[in-house]
Order: structure tokens, then C-alpha cells, then sequence
């Protein structure tokens, strides 16, 4: 880690940020606009700063920080390159799944700040749905990090050199996927804003600035949490012929592209269906996905 | 880190921790006073990273995050003025509270002061530091996970007694609203 390391992580997060946006409008409305994207930006950041009648201010103006704070710090655990690992410490899986941890409150104190019905609403259902998903989360990252024998994310990345882990814990992944996609708030998980049912939810009150803000935190968010998956589960920079920078950064896209496909393509989750799942599937799934890694772990890799 | 680095993370960070912590028990709003104590001990997880102790200070960021937003949740359930718009007091018996919070605090700033701490540094495979993993990891382990398992059980009980018709779970008068989406 060097004195440039968070000037390259700030980067990694703005031009990620802006080739997820692309992939978005790739996917949900199968055209590529980037000026139409620059507009509506633009058009957002000219919207004055609201100051709605919110119950407590403090909270609401401080969430889409904490929430560009949370999203940041995830993209800086994420090993991109071996000569770019960014924030490489030894329970740096820890790290990742801490950062991401910080989205519950900020999306909670953005729905109790605003004081409406609705926002308070969002921010209770996202409580809820993040307390369901933590464990599988955690649960996942001990799998994964059981063979490489390390917490340290560039280790992992190195376990898989000769065969990615997606094919050795395909349970594992299959958890962990839907586990992100509900941290990024995207469909079919966006239960705090839900369009159309909560009008915007816990995220319903901020114009301007505090909503450029919110919208740029989730596509880092998306970024950080592909990145991750990539370097957890698909073997990270490990590649032929393509320098690895190249192959990180493909692996990233196309895992971003699958979560917003899939995710455009499923119905929203009711709050109590999508909990009673995590809680009675997916959660002992995850325990089972850590005895299987144990399993592997001491047949395989030692 | 560095030396400065180490201070520039240190101070700042147990300023506002005791800042935060302070303001806990100012604050009449339940959902501001956890959101402040998850403040307070995320700024402590920091002293950890700021002290290189990198497992226990993430560990900290993470767990204190989860367990204080369950906490807010509990607090705003359970309180019958979770917002603090009736200005309620979380301090009572403010003068002997005082005296003797101030007095503790006194006593253990004596005792950190006037102790002859060790000055040398303990590896990663220092002896002690192995003989804490085994005893955690091994013969206390069944200990922590009763804890656990009595705090779970003590959180479901809690819940089961707030229910409208507590444990027996009674139902509801005829005609009268039990409120939930329902």
C-alpha cells in the first residue's frame, strides 16, 4: 500500500461507477446512451438540495455519507490487481463484509430521518431484510476463505489458480449472489425504495445532491460487491494470455451484468416471503455450505 | 503505521468516541441514541486498526454494526416515546449517577496512570498470545457458546413476553385492533 493507494481506489470507484451505469442502461433498456446518462446526472445535481419538513435532520443528511463511506471502504478490500490489492491486510474478507455492514444503518437513518410513513417503512423492511442476510453473507465468506486458509483476499485469489471456486462451492455462490444483490438495494431486492408500492421508500425525500449521492453510492456499492464475487469466486486476475488487470476487470463487468440482468428480470420480493426464505433456507444452507468447505478444505487443499 | 499515523487515527478517534458515547444518554430520540452508541464503538474499532490490531478492529466494525441496528430496532419497539418527541430523560437519579460515574472514572484514569505497564512488544507466536487462541478456541469455547445461546434465547423470550397476550399467546379481544399489517 502506497500514499497513492486511496487516490486509485477513489478512481477504480468513479470509472467503475460509470461502466456500471452503462451496463445497467445495456441491460435494462438494451441501448447504450451515455449522453442521456450525463443528463439526467446533470439534471439531478441542478435539482436544489431538499430541505423537506424531516423529523430529524441530522440523521437524514448524514446517510448518503455514510452510505458513499460504506461503499468506498468495500471497493478498497477488493484485491484488483496483484500490483493493485488496495487495502491488503490479512482479515481483509473482514473488512469487506464490515463496510458493507455500514448500508444497514445509513439506509435506516435515511428512511427515520425523512419521517414519512414511508421512509420509516423502507428503512424497518431493509432492517429486517439485512439482519436475514448478514449471517448467510459471513457465513459465505468462511467458506471461502476456509481453503485458502486465510482471511487475506489476495490469498484466496491465489488458492484459485488452478480451479476457480465457483466450481468447487457452487453452493456458496449461489448464496452469496442473491446476498449482494440485496446490499446494492437492486430488484429484485429493492424493498426499501420499491418504486411504485413506497414511491421512493426510505430514498424518497432527497433531491439534488443527497440523491446523486445515494444513486452514485449503489453502483459502487455494484461494483465493489462484483469485484468481490470475481475475486472470490472466479479465480480474480488469474488468466491466460490477457494481463491480469484485464481479466479482473472483465470477470468484474460480467458479474455486475448477471446481477442486473437476472435481477431486472424477477419480480420484486415480498418483505415477509423474501425474509421467511433467508431465514428458513438460505441461513442453514450457509451452515451446511461452511461443513461442506471444511470437508473440501481438509481433503484438498492441504 | 507510522507513529503520526497511529496518533492521527488515535486521538481524533477517542475524542469522538467519548463524544458519541457522551451524547447517548443526551439524546431523547431512541433511534439517534443507538445510532450514536454504534458511533461511539465503530470510533473504538478504529483505536483497534489505529493500534495494528487488524483482526479485533474490523472484527468490532462488523459486529457492532449488525448488533446496534438490532439494537435501534428493539429500542424503537419497545419504547413507548421511541422518537423523543415527549422529551423524555434517559439519565434518572442525575446527582448520585454523576458522583459516582465521576468518581469511577477517576479511580480507573488513577489506576491506568500510576501502573507500571510491560513495555515489550509480543509477537504473533509469542506463548501467551498461542495459549490465549488455544484456551479461546478450545476448553472456553463451549462457554461462549452458551452465552450465546442464553442472550438468543433471552431476545426471543422478550419478544414472546411483549406480544400482545404475552407467552400464552392470547389472542386479541373480539373487535379490537391488533394493529400489525394484519
Amino acid at each position: 500500500m502506497s500514499n497513492w493507494t486511496p487516490f486509485a481506489i477513489v478512481g477504480v470507484a468513479l470509472v467503475g461507477a460509470a461502466i456500471a451505469s452503462l451496463i445497467e442502461q445495456i441491460v435494462t433498456e438494451r441501448r447504450l446512451a451515455p449522453a442521456a446518462l450525463v443528463r439526467s446526472g446533470v439534471e439531478t445535481l441542478r435539482h436544489p438540495l431538499s430541505r423537506p419538513d424531516v423529523r430529524d435532520a441530522w440523521l437524514f443528511h448524514l446517510a448518503p455519507f455514510l452510505l458513499v463511506m460504506a461503499a468506498f471502504t468495500a471497493v478498497a478490500f477488493v484485491p484488483w490487481t496483484s500490483g493493485f490489492r488496495g487495502i491488503d491486510l490479512s482479515a481483509g474478507l473482514i473488512g469487506f463484509a464490515a463496510a458493507l455492514t455500514y448500508v444497514t444503518p445509513a439506509v435506516f437513518m435515511a428512511g427515520w430521518g425523512s419521517g414519512r410513513a414511508e421512509g420509516v417503512l423502507g428503512g424497518f423492511r431493509w432492517l429486517a431484510l439485512m439482519l436475514a442476510y448478514a449471517m448467510p453473507i459471513a457465513m459465505v465468506t468462511t467458506a471461502v476463505a476456509a481453503p485458502a486458509g486465510s482471511l487475506r483476499p489476495s490469498d484466496i485469489v491465489e488458492v484459485q489458480h488452478t480451479v476457480p471456486m465457483a466450481l468447487v462451492q457452487p453452493l456458496a455462490l449461489g448464496l452469496w449472489l442473491p446476498a449482494v444483490l440485496a446490499v446494492c438495494f437492486l430488484p429484485p431486492f429493492d424493498l426499501p425504495q420499491a418504486e411504485g408500492e413506497l414511491n421512493g421508500g426510505a430514498f424518497s425525500e432527497y433531491r439534488g445532491f443527497d440523491a446523486a449521492l445515494i444513486a452514485f453510492a449503489q453502483k459502487v456499492l455494484l461494483v465493489a460487491a462484483s469485484g468481490m464475487t470475481a475475486a472470490m469466486f472466479f479465480g480474480g486476475w488469474n488468466g491466460p494470455v490477457l494481463p491480469p488487470g484485464l481479466w479482473m476487470a472483465l470477470k468484474t463487468a460480467v458479474v455486475a451484468a448477471f446481477l442486473l440482468w437476472v435481477g431486472g428480470r424477477v419480480p420484486r420480493f415480498q418483505t415477509d416471503r423474501v425474509l421467511s426464505i433467508a431465514w428458513k433456507l438460505a441461513n442453514p444452507l450457509a451452515l451446511l455450505a461452511i461443513v461442506v468447505s471444511g470437508l473440501l478444505t481438509l481433503l484438498f487443499y492441504r | 503505521m507510522s507513529e503520526l499515523a497511529t496518533a492521527l487515527v488515535f486521538w481524533p478517534a477517542a475524542i469522538l468516541m467519548v463524544v458519541t458515547g457522551l451524547f447517548v444518554f443526551i439524546t431523547p430520540s431512541m433511534a439517534r441514541a443507538g445510532l450514536l452508541l454504534l458511533a461511539s464503538l465503530a470510533f473504538a474499532g478504529l483505536i483497534f486498526l489505529a493500534l495494528a490490531s487488524e483482526f479485533l478492529g474490523l472484527l468490532m466494525l462488523l459486529m457492532m454494526s449488525g448488533e446496534m441496528v438490532i439494537m435501534v430496532f428493539f429500542m424503537i419497539m419497545f419504547m413507548p416515546d421511541p422518537g423523543g418527541l415527549m422529551g423524555m430523560d434517559m439519565v434518572h437519579e442525575k446527582r448520585r449517577s454523576a458522583t459516582v460515574a465521576a468518581s469511577i472514572g477517576v479511580a480507573l484514569a488513577v489506576v491506568a496512570i500510576l501502573t507500571d505497564w510491560p513495555v515489550r512488544l509480543a509477537g504473533t507466536d509469542a506463548p501467551d498470545v498461542r495459549a490465549i487462541g488455544f484456551e479461546v478456541m478450545g476448553r472456553s469455547m463451549v462457554t461462549f457458546l452458551f452465552a450465546a445461546m442464553t442472550i438468543l434465547f433471552a431476545m426471543v423470550g422478550g419478544v414472546l413476553l411483549a406480544k400482545y397476550g404475552g407467552r400464552f399467546g392470547l389472542g386479541a379481544p373480539s373487535g379490537e385492533d391488533r394493529g400489525g399489517a394484519g
